[in-house]
């Protein structure tokens, strides 16, 4: 059953890769409800499918079979510019590496989604400006991403998903690249934001002091939901089942 | 902002950068180099042929032109040279009678085309007394005296002083014999021109061609070529007994030269622009390359195909503009330079006088080709984005980031 606090409705997902020759089931038979702000890490051995499922979620590769649905809409019908808009205005990413424009400064990165938006400049400057200081990074608005270190470029990362209030923000192991040290960090900042701005997160991760932060864990084995812990807290979700 | 990740791009790889800033610098001043070299030698090829050949204008008899009859002369020659003289437009006309004849030496003789000219007044068209090289020009004291080129004078192996006779038919097609004392001896820059043509005084020949006081030929030099077209059609109205054409209809080998000279340059350009747009799509395509994750997460984020389209076209429209000032500036100053001094080419004088150039040359820069060597290089950079951007364009972000 689907509610009004429904994020993504994932709905039997296949994805087929090497059709050809020998067929990879990345993903086989996923079903996935997401609410409004839940803080879910999605985790499993490598090549268990976390990437080829955020991909699908986030709109970046379509599915073998079955359809994704976000806030009502089934993006897996939508194509080529609709569908990037809607990426645009409904969907936050941090990726693990390559996350930032390398000859954009820091601040510039923010901007930059918001700027694509065509938001009024005001209202870009305010919502950069109160970003920064909540990764922490105001004094570091003016540098390129090759003058921050990589916990910093992932803060920068985090608070561009988060500058156009998307419906939610999907993190492909975000803290792969960083010392556990900053991994903390970044964690922090996203349960803050999650819990602030009631952003939905759902990331990704081998990391099992990142998977303990999270309150909902969806364990991935060859293609397949294999667990699914409850929600940890339910103050913000009420979890169904259908 | 789209502009600014344009711009700022181009920095990134400086060397990459470097070779098409080059390239478009070098293209763009041999270009426009080149054109103004070209445009230079055909103005030039121009004003010598009104000067020394066709004048702006010409007046005849409908039918002298057919084959140089005599008897098709002018019927009121002199009163009709008055008229046009006292247009405004009109900076001089000269009578002229032109019979085809043979020139005799006891060495041998050479057909030729005598030309019985007014001697102030040819000299004010055409600078003839200028181009006489050794002895003088003609003398009203002196009756009877003939120019001949250095080129026949050593053909028929004769020397200042020594007589020459010409022969020719009248009017009345008599043939006509006349000695004449060779008093100075010409150069043009037109080795054909000079093989083929002597000079004698109008009044030493008119009365014994049967021509008194009469001419076949008025050659006419405006103030400035911008008033052609006009003064050819108040001629042809005054005159409409007469056959009027212009230095076109009559040298139609020069209006030839002109356009061909120009398609040339165009050419060139194309060559030249064509070399570029490969660098460009090189290049360009090794950004893209290299950049695949990043347009990837670019797609990813929202940004969508024009944009990204926009993007590589900014980046290389800007690319080639950056190259603009530099190719331009070398350009502008070695036509400057080249302008003052002129290009002269010692070694090949002769060919360049064979087809009636000067060795020297002039380079000019004319505005209306420059702006279209400017359209046709951003056009070029334009065109060469195309593809680049159409590959970034393909990538799929879920790919493009697995790279
Ligand atoms: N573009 C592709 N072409 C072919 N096979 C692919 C492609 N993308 C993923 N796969 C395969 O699909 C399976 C799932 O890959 P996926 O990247 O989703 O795993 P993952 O859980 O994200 O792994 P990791 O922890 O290493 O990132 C793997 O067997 C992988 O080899
Ligand atoms: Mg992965």
């Amino acid at each position: 059953m689907k509610n009004n606090n429904t994020v993504i409705d994932a709905h039997n997902l296949v994805r087929v890769y090497d059709e050809k020759t020998v067929p990879i089931y990345a993903l086989n038979r996923v079903h996935l409800h997401i609410e409004r702000g839940e803080f879910t890490a999605i985790k499993g051995p490598s090549g268990s499918g976390k990437t080829t499922l955020l991909n699908m979620l986030g709109g970046l590769d379509s599915p073998t079979e079955g359809f994704v649905e976000i806030n009502g809409t089934n993006i897996t019908k939508l194509k080529g510019n609709k569908l990037i808009d809607f990426r645009l205005n409904n969907i936050g990413f941090v990726f693990q590496s390559y996350n930032l424009v390398p000859v954009l400064t820091a601040r510039e990165n923010v901007e930059f989604i918001m700027l694509l938006q065509k938001r009024p400049t005001s209202e870009i400057k305010k919502r950069v400006n109160e970003l920064l200081q909540q990764v922490g990074l105001s004094e570091k608005a003016g540098k390129r991403p090759s003058e921050l270190s990589g916990g910093q470029q992932q803060r920068i990362a985090v608070a561009r998903a988060l500058a156009p209030k998307p419906q939610f923000i999907l993190a492909d192991e975000p803290t792969a690249n960083l010392d556990s040290v900053s991994a903390g960090n970044l964690l922090d900042i996203m349960a803050k934001l999650n819990k602030e701005e009631n952003m939905t997160f759902i990331f990704s991760t081998h990391d099992q002091r990142v998977i303990d932060r999270a309150r909902r864990v969806i364990t991935l084995e060859d293609g397949k939901i294999v667990a699914d812990t409850a929600p940890a807290s339910t103050e913000h979700t009420h979890y169904e089942t259908s | 902002m789209l502009l600014r990740i344009a711009w700022r791009n181009i920095g990134r790889n400086k060397k990459r950068s470097g070779i098409i800033i080059g390239a478009v610098t070098l293209g763009l001043a041999a270009g426009i180099f080149l054109m103004a070299f070209y445009s230079g030698m055909i103005e030039q090829r121009v004003r010598l042929a009104i000067q020394n050949e066709t004048s702006h204008l010409q007046v005849h008899h409908p039918d002298f032109r057919k084959d140089y009859d005599i008897k098709y002369y002018l019927v009121n020659g002199p009163a009709s040279q008055k008229q046009i003289q006292s247009q405004v437009e009109v900076k001089q006309a000269a009578g002229r009678i032109i019979i085809p004849g043979m020139i005799a030496s006891p060495s041998g003789s050479s057909g030729i085309t005598i030309n019985a000219v007014q001697p102030e007044k040819e000299n004010a068209i055409t600078g003839l007394q200028q181009k006489v090289r050794a002895g003088s020009y003609f003398n009203p004291q002196k009756e009877n005296s003939i120019l001949i080129s250095e080129k026949l004078i050593k053909k028929l192996k004769l020397g200042i002083g020594k007589k020459t006779i010409l022969t020719f038919q009248d009017s009345s097609g008599n043939m006509m014999a006349m000695a004449y004392r060779i008093t100075g001896v010409f150069k043009t820059s037109n080795t054909p021109f000079d093989e083929n043509n002597v000079f004698v005084n109008i009044s030493d020949i008119d009365s014994l061609a049967g021509l008194h006081h009469q001419y076949n030929e008025i050659a006419i030099l405006l103030h400035s070529g911008s008033s052609l077209k006009v003064v050819q059609t108040k001629l042809k109205s005054l005159f409409p007994e007469y056959e009027i054409l212009n230095w076109q209809e009559l040298a139609p080998e020069i209006a030839l030269t002109v356009s061909v000279g120009e398609q040339m340059v165009l050419i060139f350009m194309g060559i030249i622009l064509l070399a570029l747009a490969f660098g460009i799509i090189n290049t360009m395509l090794m950004a893209i390359l290299e950049r695949t994750r990043e347009i990837g997460m670019l797609l990813a984020l929202g940004m969508n195909r024009l944009r990204i389209f926009q993007m590589v076209l900014w980046e290389t429209v800007l690319l080639v503009l950056a190259g603009c000032p530099f190719g331009i500036g070398i350009a502008l100053a070695a036509i400057g330079i080249t302008h003052q001094t002129g290009i002269r080419f010692k070694k090949f004088s002769e060919v360049y006088a064979s087809f009636g150039y000067n060795d020297v040359i002039f380079p000019e820069l004319n505005l209306r080709q420059f702006l279209i060597i400017m359209i046709l290089v951003i056009l070029t950079a334009v065109l060469s984005s195309l593809f680049p951007a159409w590959r970034a364009l393909r990538l799929k972000p879920a790919v493009a980031m697995r790279k």
